[in-house]
């Protein structure tokens, strides 16, 4: 659709931010860059405690960076800050922000003033971004009224009430029921294609990153470890993954770390039936075969097993060796 | 340009202040009930033990502790309000100036405070006639300065919210009856008539409320134009 080379709209090189807590130094991010152009969803995918708030902190002029440098359309988010606020825009999905006592369409109203937009331009945009996110019926509603779904309805098009070049969004869909939450990404999608809106993502949420973004960046522990198109970074795992459920509990897996091929694996206990799923990522079929001979062997019982399509979870999971709970256990988040 | 997202959203922050209060018929009745009630108990005590001229003050007390009651539990509480839900973030994520939206808070105060103001004056007047003797250029003059430094203290206590989160909600307390009694706001407490003695009066001055309150009775019940009460006037607006 763009008959141009796409703009560097976001480039962050080697940024890097430190909080100093109580009792420790924390490394939010450690020498993180990237580039985002015009018309992406760029997905930062990481578990809780990676970063991603801090990532979209500093870029939305909320935080500064330690050190290492961040653009938005050129402008320094450190020394112009002004000039970034002027054509972004966030929003974030712990916040339900607005007034209880003003209406949805006074709600959106009051936000299009903090950046000077003329009453008819603000009306028809509310008109417009209340079409496509389904909200006009919901338009005069006091916002305390509103269910959850729709408050952040109203808050997302909040964020794009000021026709904003780069869109921010942290968890935007999280806690939301499954019709709102597509009807939202269906509507990012649009907005990227058809407006050429660069947007922002920062989620936990695997399966939203895999439907909507172009690209993404694997983030854990303030680094950034791969960044690529969700379809490339899956092909380049190789084999499916390989999923079993043995028994009985507590299962003692210590040998999966010696059998080679083994990327990674990610367990989830089932105390119901007594059992623990074991999710590995592996390289060849030979690996599996090895994997499958070394249950009995450690004396535990196979029960199932079965091979799945690899999703960015197994990414995660090869690149870690841990999946996104087990990490957020290790973190201490 | 620059001016005019200054004034947007001025005007904008102003709008839903005043609206989200109109829209609910309760907190007006609270607004006004309050400084009515107390303003009209203190004219029937002060007629009855035959202090005419202090029935003035009452009411005049009345019409300003509303905005100094709006001032210490609505202005200074919004922001800590407001970043609790997101909002203040959204502010300043924005190219609107943090001191339009702060002027339009401030505004957004004045206009939900003045029908309990009106309605005690005109009460007042109804009521008890007090005698009044005013010099009107010198008290339009007072009250807008004597408005606009306790705004200025209604912001910065936002800030200090902002800081200290709920834990300020105790300095609101603690200002609230000390400061309307010793800024006098239902009687003179600098000057001849005051029963507070020197050092008190001292520290009372330094309250912007005290200087205006006092100002204001010399300019509606003493007819003193600009020319005695200019002292007043040049302290409350260094404020
Ligand atoms: N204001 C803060 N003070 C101290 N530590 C913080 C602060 N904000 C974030 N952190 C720490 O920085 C790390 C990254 O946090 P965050 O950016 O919120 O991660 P994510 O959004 O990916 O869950 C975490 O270890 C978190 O505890
Ligand atoms: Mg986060």
């Amino acid at each position: 659709m763009l008959s141009h080379e796409p703009e560097v709209r976001v480039e962050v090189q080697n940024l890097r931010r430190e909080f100093d807590s109580k009792e420790r130094k924390v490394v939010a991010l450690n020498g993180v860059s990237l580039k985002v152009r015009e018309g992406e969803i760029f997905g930062v995918l990481g578990p809780n405690g990676a970063g991603k708030t801090t990532l979209i902190r500093i870029l939305s002029t909320l935080l500064l960076p330690t050190s290492g440098v961040a653009r938005v359309m050129g402008f320094d988010v450190a020394s112009e800050p002004e000039k970034v606020r002027a054509v972004i825009n966030m929003a974030s999905g712990a916040e339900r922000a607005g007034y209880d006592y003003i209406s949805a369409r006074g709600n959106l109203w009051f936000f299009s003033q903090l950046y000077g937009l003329p009453s008819e331009v603000a009306k028809a945009r509310i008109k417009a971004l209340s079409q496509l996110l389904g909200l006009d019926d919901y338009l005069d509603r006091k916002f305390y009224m509103l269910s959850t779904g729709y408050r952040q309805r109203v808050t997302i098009a909040r964020a794009f009430i000021n026709d904003p070049k780069i869109v921010f969004l942290d968890e935007p869909t999280i806690g939301l029921d499954v019709m709102t939450a597509m009807s939202i990404r269906e509507f990012l999608i649009k907005e990227a294609r058809e407006n050429g809106r660069t947007i922002f993502l920062a989620t936990h949420n695997m399966a939203e990153v895999d439907t909507i973004c172009n690209r993404v960046a694997i983030i854990d522990r303030g680094r950034i470890l791969t960044s690529d198109t969700p379809t490339n970074l899956k092909r380049s795992l190789g084999a499916p993954a390989l999923v079993m459920e043995v028994s009985p509990l507590p299962v003692n897996l210590a040998f999966l770390g010696a059998v080679e091929g083994v990327k990674g694996f990610t367990t989830s206990v089932d105390e119901e039936r007594g059992l623990a799923r074991v999710q590995v990522v592996v390289e060849s079929e030979e690996c599996v075969r090895r994997i499958l001979a070394g249950v009995p062997a450690s004396g535990m019982r196979l029960v199932s097993s079965w091979r799945q399509q690899t999703t960015l979870e197994e990414v995660f999971v090869s690149l870690v060796g841990r999946g996104f709970v087990e990490r957020e256990h290790e973190v201490g988040e | 340009m620059e001016s005019r997202l200054w004034l947007r959203a001025l005007y904008a922050r102003m709008w839903v202040r005043v609206m989200s209060v109109f829209n609910e018929p309760l907190w007006i009745a609270v607004n006004i009930g309050f400084p009515f009630f107390s303003s009209v108990g203190l004219g029937l005590l002060y007629s009855s033990t035959g202090l005419r001229s202090f029935v003035g003050f009452a009411i005049l007390g009345g019409i300003m502790i509303s905005f100094w009651g709006n001032v210490l539990w609505s202005m200074a509480s919004q922001f800590y309000w407001d970043k609790q839900v997101g909002l203040f973030e959204i502010y300043l994520t924005s190219p609107a100036p943090m001191t339009a939206i702060l002027i339009g808070m401030s505004l957004g105060g004045v206009v939900n405070t003045a029908p309990s103001a009106v309605l005690v004056a005109v009460a007042g007047w109804l009521f008890f006639a007090p005698p009044l003797s005013p010099s009107w250029l010198a008290v339009g003059l007072t009250f807008a300065l004597t408005l606009a430094s306790l705004y200025a203290m209604g912001m910065m206590l936002s800030s200090l919210y902002l800081a200290y989160g709920r834990e300020a909600e105790s300095i609101n307390e603690a200002l609230h009856e000390p400061v309307s009694l010793i800024s006098g706001v239902y009687f003179p407490s600098i000057g001849n008539f005051s029963p507070f003695p020197f050092s008190v009066q001292v520290f009372a001055s330094l309250i912007p409320l005290t200087i205006g309150m006092d100002a204001l009775r010399r300019a509606l019940f003493f007819s003193q134009g600009l020319s005695s009460i200019y002292l007043h006037l040049i302290v409350l607006s260094m404020r």
